[in-house]
């Protein structure tokens, strides 16, 4: 391996990258773009929520209990004079909780009976249904219990609950940890992909080969470059993260860093092998989006790993970016060092010896 | 007038025929309408779910009581957990949750049984939130299990029980049980569209641009709008096979049938298979090369997929962003696959997500027309 010539493939290949506008642009917005739209997707919390109320009793308790209901912010109450009314609301999608409130509801509780109410879910979303339940439980209990002057103890046991590294379950920093396996894993294989068969169409690739450059250098010569470029979008992402939505890594920024720029070799290698054994660009393409659709909804990015059925598990565990995301969830949500995630890491190392290993095979293979 | 109208519908159907054509032998084409429906309908049927499952957690019981172990297994037969693993300090058990090796931590404190005599136990849950949904369930799990715990049955405290002050009663429509798979299934055929109509028809005309055969059309005395529409016209036919199969394959599958009208099914899809070829065109339009058009819709079909509320539920999003949202034609198009497939909806329903759709497609129309008008000249 001689030192001269990676250094002059290397300021080719920036040379080439930088003197296309359009890859330029793709490497600064995606990635920023991907961080808006990803980490605001998800939330437990429920807010402005219209809620379809029929309120059979008309009493002042009935009253007092949905206007709780309203002052918690979560619910947004809409008067509704029949049962058919919410089963339409809910039927044509346009709202999505309803609350009735029986016409013996005051009555029930001046004699000291608990009063029953029923709360109605559209469960075609369920996590939608499942999280307004939670909000709307929780306020029915604690009015209801305002609204009994003989508060009796309740049954069941009382549960005070304590949320570690994320107190609020905001879902922004979850997201933001995870948008970087996305982008690493996806923009890095396609850029590759897409510029190495461009260049085999032109012929340049072919030039390099007839140069006294060995497999190894040229393949060198390209993951430097393009591996230097990706880290400093790690980079700019972080920065983006920590200046809009206050989402800075609770572990080492510099560890962090360290492992996104494995990380980047071992998928630029990944695109590499896809490169090199398509003839056309859409091909290279077709490759890269069909292997990425199991990467994005297995890798645990959208869905949680441990979720699965168990054979899908062992199948999630052979994407590098299943492994990638833990650390960089581990790292940026729990402050996670080098110790912790040590079996993640060394895992990560396997999964880029073999496919640097392989990109230099496809790559001579076709020398 | 209908002289004018034949002329010009027998100029589309002439170019549609030739695509036809140059379609029915692309492999790559036919291998992902084949393959891709198959993969989708297994994933989101077996693999993906939202519901909290194989979940790890640790428990300090420090009272180690017969109450205490109940409590511990109503917890564990709730289905959404692993067996417990036991700790013997505070300290290990936040090791445990700091590691990541528990996503929980139920510590019972030493006087939980004369608690419970008393009328006042109480435990304390102690849950990792940097999943805030998996963690946002395992709260309401516990807490569900813990206030349903009957403190009657545990023996020398015969207490009477009483019920909260407030009966609360819910009722999920549609979908009794919260299933993901029923979320996934009413919209599989939006996510297999999309697919389809952007990457086919935004690689199409770039593709044609770089082999000169786009000129070539060109030179015939078609204009512009006919060879667009020419071209999608094959791919709604494609696209009326691919809804199809989605909806047979949730159907025979997973015994998931729509609740709705099948005309109005049938009738919400076409502007929705417009509008979405629309997009691919004027993005082919804007691309000088097939890996930009490719780059381009890529990045337009993700996007869209997380922000139509296909995989999330865009109520939740923040307004900003939830508005942002309503410039994808899947959006629309998921709000009428939702009414319809899980709700039952019949075709008054949909009315206003079609008629969005419709105004979508015209405009993206009018910007195709202008884009690729220059090159005529």
């Amino acid at each position: 391996v001689s030192r001269r010539r990676i250094w002059t493939l290397v300021r080719r290949e920036v040379r080439a990258t930088f003197r296309d506008p359009f890859t330029v642009s793709i490497l600064i917005t995606v990635p920023i773009v991907a961080l808006l739209a990803f980490s605001f997707v998800i939330s437990s919390e429920v807010h402005g929520l219209r809620l379809a109320v029929l309120d059979g009793d008309r009493s002042p308790e009935s009253r007092r209990l949905i206007a709780d209901i309203g002052a918690t912010g979560w619910f947004v109450p809409e008067p509704t004079a029949t049962r058919g009314e919410i089963e339409r609301a809910l039927r044509g999608g346009r709202l999505r909780v309803g609350l009735v409130v029986p016409a013996d509801f005051s009555r029930r509780l001046r004699e000291g009976r608990a009063p029953e109410v029923q709360l109605l879910y559209d469960g075609a979303e369920p996590v939608l249904a499942g999280n307004a339940e939670g909000a709307l439980r929780a306020v029915v209990a604690a009015s209801g219990a305002q609204l009994v002057r003989h508060s009796a103890p309740r049954r069941g046991v009382q549960v005070t609950t304590g949320v570690l590294f994320n107190p609020r379950l905001a879902g922004t920093p979850y997201m933001v940890a995870g948008t970087f396996g996305f982008v690493l894993s996806f923009l890095t294989t396609l850029i590759t992909a897409v510029t190495i068969v461009g260049e085999r169409l032109s012929g340049t690739f072919d030039q390099l080969q007839v140069t006294p450059a060995t497999s190894l250098e040229i393949l060198l010569g390209k993951l430097l470059p393009l591996g230097a470029i990706f880290a400093v979008d790690v980079v700019l992402m972080m920065l983006v993260a920590g200046a809009l939505f206050g989402v800075w890594p609770a572990g080492n920024a510099l560890f962090f860093i360290a492992v996104s720029s494995f990380y980047v070799l071992v998928s630029l290698s990944l695109g590499l092998i896809f490169s090199a054994t398509s003839n056309t660009a859409a091909e290279a393409v077709e490759k890269t989006v069909l292997f990425s659709i199991p990467l994005v909804q297995l890798s645990g990015f959208a869905f949680p790993v441990r979720n699965m059925p168990t054979a899908v598990q062992w199948l999630s565990e052979l994407f590098p970016a299943t492994h990638y995301i833990r650390v960089s969830r581990g790292i940026y949500l729990r402050g996670e060092g080098p110790i912790d995630l040590f079996p993640e890491l060394v895992m990560l190392a396997i999964f880029g010896l073999v496919l640097l290993l392989l990109a230099r095979r496809t790559l001579e293979a076709r020398a | 007038m209908i002289g004018w109208i034949r002329r010009r519908l027998s100029n589309v159907l002439a170019v549609a025929y030739r695509e036809a054509l140059v379609l029915r032998h692309d492999k790559g084409f036919l291998a992902s309408v084949l393959v891709q429906p198959v993969t989708m309908l297994l994933l989101f049927g077996f693999a993906l779910s939202y519901t909290p499952a194989n979940v790890p957690w640790a428990v300090l019981d420090r009272s180690d009581t017969t109450a205490s172990r109940r409590l511990i297994e109503d917890v564990r037969t709730t289905g959404y957990f692993l067996p417990p693993t036991p700790v013997y300090g505070y300290a290990q058990g936040r090791a445990l949750l700091e590691r990541g090796d528990a996503l929980a931590l139920l510590v019972i404190p030493q006087d939980f049984r004369r608690d419970i005599a008393a009328g006042r136990p109480q435990v304390q849950l102690l849950v990792d939130g940097s999943d805030p949904i998996t963690a946002a369930r395992v709260l309401g799990y516990v807490g569900q299990v813990a206030a349903h715990f009957d403190t009657r049955r545990v023996d020398g405290a015969e207490r009477i029980a009483r019920t909260a002050a407030v009966d609360a009663r819910p009722r999920f429509w549609f979908n009794s049980t919260l299933r993901d798979r029923d979320f996934f299934m009413a919209i599989m055929a939006g996510m297999l569209l999309t697919n389809l109509c952007l990457s086919i028809s935004a690689l199409n005309i770039v593709g044609e641009r770089e082999s000169g055969t786009f000129e070539q059309t060109l030179s015939l005395p078609v204009s512009t709008l006919e060879i667009v529409l020419g071209k999608l016209l094959p791919l709604v036919g494609v696209s009326y096979a691919l809804l199809t199969v989605a909806v047979l394959g949730a159907g025979l599958m997973f015994g998931i049938w729509p609740k709705g009208s099948w005309i109005a099914l049938g009738l919400a899809t076409l502007p929705f298979v417009l509008a979405s070829m629309a997009v691919g065109v004027f993005v082919s339009s804007m691309a000088r090369t097939t890996a930009q058009a490719v780059f381009i819709s890529v990045f337009f079909i993700l996007p869209s997929f997380v922000l139509s509320g296909v995989m999330f539920p865009y109520e939740l999003m923040p307004p900003a962003i939830r508005a942002l949202g309503f410039v994808f034609p899947l959006r629309w198009y998921q709000i009428a696959l939702r009414r319809i497939i899980a709700r039952g909806a019949g075709l008054e329903d949909v009315l206003g997500p079609c008629g969005a759709l419709l105004v979508i497609f015209g405009v993206l129309l009018l910007g195709i027309r202008w884009r690729l008008k220059p090159r005529l000249a």
